[in-house]
């Protein structure tokens, strides 16, 4: 039996083969020789730029390069470097404490605003498109204007010794840098998770609001046990996303602070630039790299498996 | 009746004064150079001046980043849509060897950050010689994979019939993909196009890695580096004012497209 298969594959593949006058005449045929013809351009463009990069990242964190292009193999060397290094945990500690602090609070910003906006009243739509205006801004020019707003004798202390506050100091002391970059990212961010948020709240069927507010149930309630389960993939998507976004922190750190005051904001993506482009150590910087990676990827894993849950 | 409307619009309101306040202290700080600054003066101008707008397009190299922005934004919007395109047709309407494998592959890669691929990246240019120069800036951000695959999702959706008949018709199959797949994706282009635009318009990091000399840099860059000379603080308003102009003209004609790429990017 075993022998007749395999007799019969063998009669095939050399009757095919004869038959068959190129592999390239067949591709042409059916089609496909045009269709990688029409993905090579994108393919070549990603796999120099793109995959690439991203091997050549992981591999450069197991090495040494030097500026002059000496490649010298140190195993898990950066790794171990990296974890004694009180610099990393500081990086790492300095997202983290931003990413609790921003993420909620433009989450939750981002969800009030919806609700509200998600109301038919006039003017509406002049609303949404002006929390919109921060979002196509570049960090770069909020960033320079935040500055201002937050500097010694700028209008926010102005408005708080109006009232008898302060001064604070709100990007000079190491306390109050993470808090006041977090309530700059709330005005950066809301207006685009804000639309995602309205989106998933128009889906909604007005039936189950209706049935709710029948029953009885207050505001309150109707929000909770009606909008918040029926909303929990779009919910869920913009935590990811902020998550992500936080995780990565890099340009309103660069302008503002510089990482400062006495790296008090000096983020993970921070410590990766400054490492590897003002000290060109290369090799250690792309561990750092490696280190976010792994955290990109929990998180996004860890998305995959509660929307497994979910359905 | 008249107060509970007037409620709705109170936080509404509150929060779009909040929203817009620091465009408002960039424009009012931008028209008063030369004068001191004090609060609250400062921020209801009576006497208006565009000295700032005067010195920072003619003093510094602020015209020409606005030329090499509109370049490297342009000319990247046009490339990343033509490659993503014609690529995304091939993956939705053809079978061919490796396909599957090709396109997850590339999908996965939107796992992987950013800033794991720059110094690679910023190696490769260098080596390539590309270091400081205008192709270098624009070429390694062309494979745009959210494209490739929100591309993809679009074209799945236009009827195989469609592209059949042109066939019959003795349509090669450049002239089905212009003549007939394009026209298609009108929309989709549109709001591609328009979110491509955004990122490298903003773009900050990138820039700042492949550029080296200020004849080179973009608007962010030298926005960035005004603000760290010592330039008086209406010339970098003014400089700010400049940057974010074109993107919010984008805005206000294309705002459509703005929202669905947005809805569209929640829905995946």
């Amino acid at each position: 039996m075993a022998t007749d298969l395999l007799t019969k594959r063998t009669t095939r593949s050399s009757v095919s083969r004869k038959r068959a006058p190129s592999r390239w005449q067949r591709m042409r045929r059916d089609g496909s020789a045009i269709a990688l013809l029409f993905v090579l351009p994108y393919v070549l463009l990603f796999v120099i730029f793109r995959l690439g990069p991203a091997l050549a990242g992981m591999l450069l964190s197991l090495v040494r390069y030097r500026i002059t292009g000496t490649i010298q193999w140190q195993g898990v060397n950066n790794f171990q470097r990296l974890f004694t290094d009180s610099l990393f945990w500081n990086a790492l500690q300095v997202t983290l404490t931003y990413t609790l602090i921003a993420v909620p609070l433009t989450v939750v910003v981002s969800l009030a605003m919806a609700q509200l906006c998600a109301r038919s009243i006039r003017g509406i739509k002049v609303y949404r498109a002006l929390y919109f205006l921060p979002v196509i801004t570049s960090l770069i020019t909020s960033g320079v204007i935040w500055q201002w707003i937050y500097s010694g004798n700028g209008p926010l202390n102005w408005l708080f010794s109006a009232i008898g506050v302060g001064p604070v100091s709100w990007l000079s002391s190491g306390a109050m840098v993470l808090p006041s970059l977090s309530l700059m990212s709330v005005w950066t961010r809301f207006g685009y998770d804000m639309l995602i948020l309205l989106a998933g709240l128009l889906a909604i069927p007005k039936e189950y609001q209706e049935a709710a507010l029948v029953d009885g149930a207050s505001a309150w309630a109707r929000f909770w046990h009606v909008t918040l389960p029926q909303l929990k993939p779009a919910l869920f998507f913009v935590v990811v996303l902020e998550l992500i976004q936080s995780f990565q922190v890099f340009d309103v750190i660069y302008v503002m602070t510089g990482g400062g005051p006495v790296r008090s904001s000096y983020s993970l993506v921070f410590f990766l630039y400054d490492q590897g482009f003002h000290y060109f150590d290369f090799g250690y910087a792309s561990a750092a790299g490696v280190v976010l990676f792994v955290i990109t990827l929990l998180v996004s894993l860890w998305q995959r498996r509660l929307f497994r849950e979910d359905s | 009746m008249k107060r509970r409307r007037m409620l709705a619009h109170l936080p509404l309101a509150l929060v779009a004064i909040a929203t817009v306040f620091p465009f408002y202290v960039m424009v009012v700080l931008s028209v008063q150079e030369g004068k001191p600054l004090s609060l609250p003066g400062s921020l209801l101008p009576i006497h208006v001046n565009f000295q700032a707008y005067a010195q920072a397009l003619a003093g510094s190299d602020v015209a020409r980043w606005i030329g090499n922005t509109l370049a490297y934004s342009l000319i990247s919007v046009v490339l990343v849509l033509v490659f993503a395109s014609i690529a995304a047709y091939a993956f939705a309407k053809k079978r061919f060897f490796g396909s599957k494998a090709m396109f997850w592959t590339f999908i996965a890669m939107l796992m992987v950050p950013y800033h794991l691929t720059l110094i690679p990246q910023f190696l490769l240019i260098s080596r390539m010689g590309l270091l400081d120069t205008l192709p270098g800036l624009i070429v390694p951000t062309l494979a745009n994979a959210q494209a490739l695959f929100l591309m993809r999702q679009f074209i799945i959706g236009i009827p195989d019939e469609l592209i059949e008949a042109a066939k019959i018709d003795g349509a090669g199959e450049l002239r089905v993909f212009f003549q007939i797949v394009l026209p298609q994706c009108k929309p989709i282009l549109a709001t591609l196009g328009v979110f491509v635009f955004l990122w490298h318009w903003n773009d900050f990091l990138w820039p700042l890695v492949a550029t080296r000399s200020p004849n080179n840099y973009v608007l962010t860059l030298g926005l960035y580096s005004l603000q760290a000379k010592d330039v008086s603080l209406a010339v970098t308003m003014a400089a700010a004012v400049v940057t974010f102009i074109p993107i919010l003209l984008v805005y206000l004609l294309l705002q459509r497209y703005f929202v669905q790429g947005v809805t569209m990017s929640g829905m995946k």
